[in-house]
């Protein structure tokens, strides 16, 4: 009867599929990153207990140019030595009349900050877009100020049970 | 002859990389590119020897190589489809390959004496 009544209160654990992708768009640079991992539980009926608990690692950062790769993860800007990972930490998921609202923390270049993810789940992809301003991370070598502040970011994560 | 050369240099790269860039660097985009270089390079020796008469040769070579030195900029900043993996690698097969068309163009041309 514990064991029923703990299976009642747990929501799904998700694992991220093959085919993900989280792309990000400013303009140049543009690009993607292809290291995502963590823990997804997300149960529709059940959002009190659904949590995202997820990492991408910065080192996978593809530009599609090397330079720029080489120059996204050096001190100026990532600093993947420092920063290895930008996590999201979720702490509570509410249902809205587009999707679903994720609030957390966002920590990305040694700083954490309070963040919101819309995202919708069908066929068991999660997908999300929204900005994120590089300066609120301090993401800026200062000598490239033709860059846009904000960078559009996509998620597409299909997930497996 | 440069597009020879730049595809068996391709093939080289892909033997000691095996990295497969035949998206973007193919036999139809090298032979199509070298062509074209090469007869801009005959148009621009044409009129390089018609303005500068004896010294069109020495112009027209210097423009050549500086011109092709320039080119390397161009695989450098070249932003590869991001299915492409290892872009890093890319600037290694290109770059070469910048150097093809004027290479076979100063073998060939003492051939020709004028």
């Amino acid at each position: 009867m514990m064991a029923s009544a703990f299976a009642f209160f747990q929501a799904q654990t998700w694992k991220v599929a093959d085919g993900y992708s989280v792309k990000f768009d400013g303009g140049d640079p543009s690009g993607e990153f292809t290291g995502l991992n963590g823990t997804i539980q997300f149960d529709e009926n059940n959002l009190a207990a659904s949590k995202f608990d997820v990492t991408i690692d910065v080192a996978s950062i593809n530009t599609g140019n090397g330079m720029k790769n080489t120059h996204a993860k050096g001190a100026g800007w990532f600093d993947v030595e420092k920063y290895p990972t930008i996590a999201f930490t979720s702490s509570a998921i509410t249902k809205t009349a587009t999707g679903y609202e994720a609030k957390g923390t966002l920590a990305m270049h040694g700083i954490q900050k309070e963040f919101t993810m819309p995202f919708t789940f069908a066929n068991n992809t999660f997908n999300s877009a929204f900005e994120v301003n590089r300066h609120d991370f301090k993401l800026d070598d200062g000598k490239h100020e033709k860059m846009v502040p904000n960078m559009k970011v996509t998620l597409v994560v299909p997930v497996t049970k | 002859m440069a597009a020879i050369a730049a595809n068996i240099y391709n093939q080289v790269y892909f033997f000691a990389t095996q990295v497969d860039f035949s998206a973007i660097v193919n036999i139809v985009t090298l032979v199509s590119v070298n062509i074209f270089v090469s007869l801009l390079a005959g148009l621009l020796y044409m009129l390089s020897t018609s303005l500068f008469k004896e010294r069109g040769v020495i112009v027209f070579n210097l423009a050549y190589s500086m011109g092709s030195f320039a080119c390397v900029m161009i695989p450098i900043m070249f932003t590869l489809p991001l299915s492409q993996p290892f872009p890093e690698l890319f600037p290694g097969l290109a770059v070469p390959m910048v150097f093809f068309p004027v290479i076979a163009w100063m073998t060939i041309e003492p051939l020709f004496p004028s």
